[in-house]
Parts: structure tokens; sequence; C-alpha cells
């Protein structure tokens, strides 16, 4: 009886000693955390709508391009980033984060959108647990550049915004060329971009016509 | 404590008792981790330090850790370290952070730590321990990295994300996927095998 009441106090108090650790190592790093977090996503936001930095623009840089030329706002339960010119009075997209799921995992990523949310200004895909050099090349850039310019006229029932085609036979606005080696990826991504958008785009329409964004 | 000593450790750790190829532990992760080599050395960084200073801690507290408690203890330990490097990453090396995602966490589950918490941390003086944590995990490591080594050269003709193959070089898709994982640890650890064998043939 005695043994069991010290190994139930010696688990206590290791326990409270390792959690206070952990926990105070993890507050003292939480705003470097949250800063390399939120970095992150405002040079997304900033590339997807194609406000191009210097290559070798600082953290800081990327903070001040933010602040000036976007204006945060929301779509539903999301987040929307209007993007402003130089001169931070026109609106020259918008851009949101789409997400849904992939092969291995979640995909997420973001959308930008032209002004009148006629056309896809770019896409970038941000955070995946797709296959190295298969399906995780969703990443890089030729597939993503593919989107630019796309018509973002919500399809008739039974039709959809993309389709990912064998390389090389993709042929019309609605078709683009897929990963060779990675049908999984592809068949669920054209799924889920589909479902996203066919969601937020006339939720963004309504939006702008009610002149909330 | 004696240099001899601590080679031993050391020999021990990286072949003789080799984790990976001889003890055939935490391969899980030796699968996972092992199509690219910026992935592989932080995998292994972050398992060196986690095996040695979980070893060290295990061996500090094991006089009066309660013996029917002490894989609990060790868990917690372990999974504290764990979650010590995850924070880490995330606050100094983020692109690396995000290139592992949940590896780093699986280093919990590592059968290495464990294996050497339970085999030689909990009877030895905290130093040795300490020692013998980092010789199994350089251990870990070493062969996780020539494994990986011939999986990115093949699988994506590059190493470190720095390209190396001639351009016209085709990758081997399979090289990337988890299958060439257990191809390549057989082979290895077949390679390994043969040169000990052929070194104990040659002995009267």
């Amino acid at each position: 009886m005695k043994g069991r009441l010290f190994s139930t106090l010696y688990m206590f108090l290791l326990s409270l000693v390792f959690t206070a650790a952990v926990s105070g190592l993890n507050l003292l790093h939480q705003d470097r955390i949250k800063l390399n977090e939120d970095r992150k996503m405002q040079a997304l936001v900033l590339h997807v709508l194609n406000i191009h930095l210097e290559p070798q623009a600082t953290d800081q840089e990327v903070s001040t391009t933010f602040s000036r030329r976007i204006r945060l706002a929301s779509l539903g339960d999301r987040p929307l980033y209007v993007g402003l010119d130089k001169d931070a009075s026109t609106v020259i997209g918008y851009a949101f984060p789409v997400s849904g799921p992939g092969f291995w995992g979640a995909i997420e990523a973001m959308v930008a959108v032209d002004p009148k949310v006629e056309r896809i200004l770019g896409i970038a895909f941000y955070r995946h647990s797709e296959t190295p050099g298969l399906g995780g090349r969703i990443t890089e850039d030729w597939f993503q550049k593919q989107f630019q310019g796309r018509p973002l006229q919500v399809p008739s029932t039974g039709l959809r915004f993309f389709y990912l085609k064998t390389p090389g036979t993709a042929s019309g606005p609605t078709e683009l060329d897929a990963i060779t080696g990675a049908t999984e990826t592809s068949k669920r991504l054209e799924k889920f971009l589909d479902d996203e958008l066919k969601q937020t785009i006339p939720l963004l329409l309504e939006q702008k016509k009610m002149q909330r964004v | 404590m004696a240099k001899t000593q601590v080679r031993t450790l050391f020999r021990k750790g990286v072949w003789e008792e080799n984790p990976v190829f001889r003890q055939i532990l935490g391969i899980c992760s030796a699968l996972a981790v092992t199509n690219l080599m910026t992935n592989t050395l932080i995998m292994g960084l972050g398992l060196i330090f986690v095996t040695a200073m979980s070893s060290a801690t295990v061996s500090a507290l094991r006089k009066i850790t309660p013996e029917r408690i002490r894989m609990m203890v060790q868990v917690l330990i372990i999974a504290s370290y764990v979650m010590m490097v995850d924070i880490f990453l995330k606050a100094y090396l983020p692109d690396i952070s995000e290139a592992l995602g949940p590896y780093v966490g699986l280093i919990i589950t590592n059968c290495i730590i464990m294996g050497r918490c339970e085999g030689f941390a909990r009877n030895n003086p905290v130093w040795p321990a300490f020692l013998d944590g980092i010789a199994s995990g350089v251990g870990y490591a070493l062969v996780l990295l020539i494994i990986a080594t011939v999986r990115e050269l093949l699988g994506f003709g590059t190493l470190f994300g720095k390209p190396l193959m001639p351009s016209t070089w085709v990758p081997w898709t399979i090289m990337i996927m988890a299958p060439a994982g257990f191809f390549m640890l057989a082979v290895f650890i077949w390679i390994a095998y043969t040169l000990e064998h052929k070194k104990t043939q040659g002995k009267p």
C-alpha cells in the first residue's frame, strides 16, 4: 500500500516537473513560432496575388508589404485577403484558403482570383502529406502555374471546374495536366478543389454585390 | 571515465550493437524519412538528442524510480524531450519542421530510445548512459544517412537538394516510395552481415 502511494505521488510530481518544463519552453517560444507562421502565410498570400518581392526580401519587408497591400476580410468562416495595388486604393484580387482530403492526408492551398472573380490569378499548395516526388509534386511551379488564368464561371450541375488529365492530353480551359504516377492525389485534388470553389465563388460574388469586400 | 570505455560504448552503438541493423529497432522511421538527406539528418540529430537526454535522465532517477512504474516514467521523459525538439524546430528551423511534419513526433515511438533506457540507462550511472545514448543515436543516424544517400540520389538525382546526376538521368520513382526503404534496409543488412562474416571467418 505504501509502495503504491509512493508510486502515484512520484509519477504525479515527475509529470508536474516535465509538463512545466515543456510548457515553459513552449511559452518562451510561442511568439516566435506564431511569427514564423504569420510570415509564411503573408509571403504565401503575396505570392498567389502576384505581388512580387525581391527574392532576398527580409521578413520585415514581407510584413510591411503585407500590411500595406493586403486588407483582411472574411468569407463565410474563412479569412479573405483583399489585395490592393501600389497606392492601396484599387483591388487587384482576392485570396482565400481552401483545403480537402488528399491521398495520405489533408491538402491545404491558397487560391487567388481577379477583382471581377472571373479568373484564377494564382494557386499555391502549401501543406500536404502526399508522397514526395509523386503527389508531393503539386507544390512544383509548373503544376501550380497551370491554374493561372483559368475561368471561374461556376459549372452547371454534373460538371467540374477543372479536370486533371494524363499529361499531354489536356485541352480546353477546364483541363490541366495531372502528375504522372499520382493518380489518387490528382483525383482527390480535382474533387476537393471543385467542392471548395463551388462553395466559395458564389459567396465571394455575393459579398462583392453587397459591397462588403 | 576511461577512454577505452568510451570507445567501447561507441563501437557497440555504431557497429557491434547498432540499433538498426543489429537489433532491427527503429526501422519504422528508417523507412519513413530516408528519401531525403536533409530530413534524415535532422531526424538523426533529433534522435541523438532525445536518446542521450532520456538515457541520462532515466539514469539519474534510477535509484528512486519504483520498478513497477519505470516504463511509464520513461515514456513521460522521452515524450517531454521530443516535444522540446519539436518546439525548437518550429521556432528556429520552421522550414525543416514543416518538411518533417509528423516524423519528429514519431521519435516518441522509436524503440531505440526505450531500448537504451531499459537496456542500459536504468542500470548505469548518468555519464555512461548519456554517452551510450549518443552512440546509439549516431549508429541510427549513420545507417539512415547511408540509406538516404542511395534513395535520394537514385530517386531524385539530388543530395541535400542539390542536383548531382546528369540532366539525362531518369529518376527511379520507386526509390522515393516506402517499398524502397524496405529494400534498401535489407540490402544494407545483407552487406553488413557479409562483411562481418568474412571478418570472423578470417580468424583462426
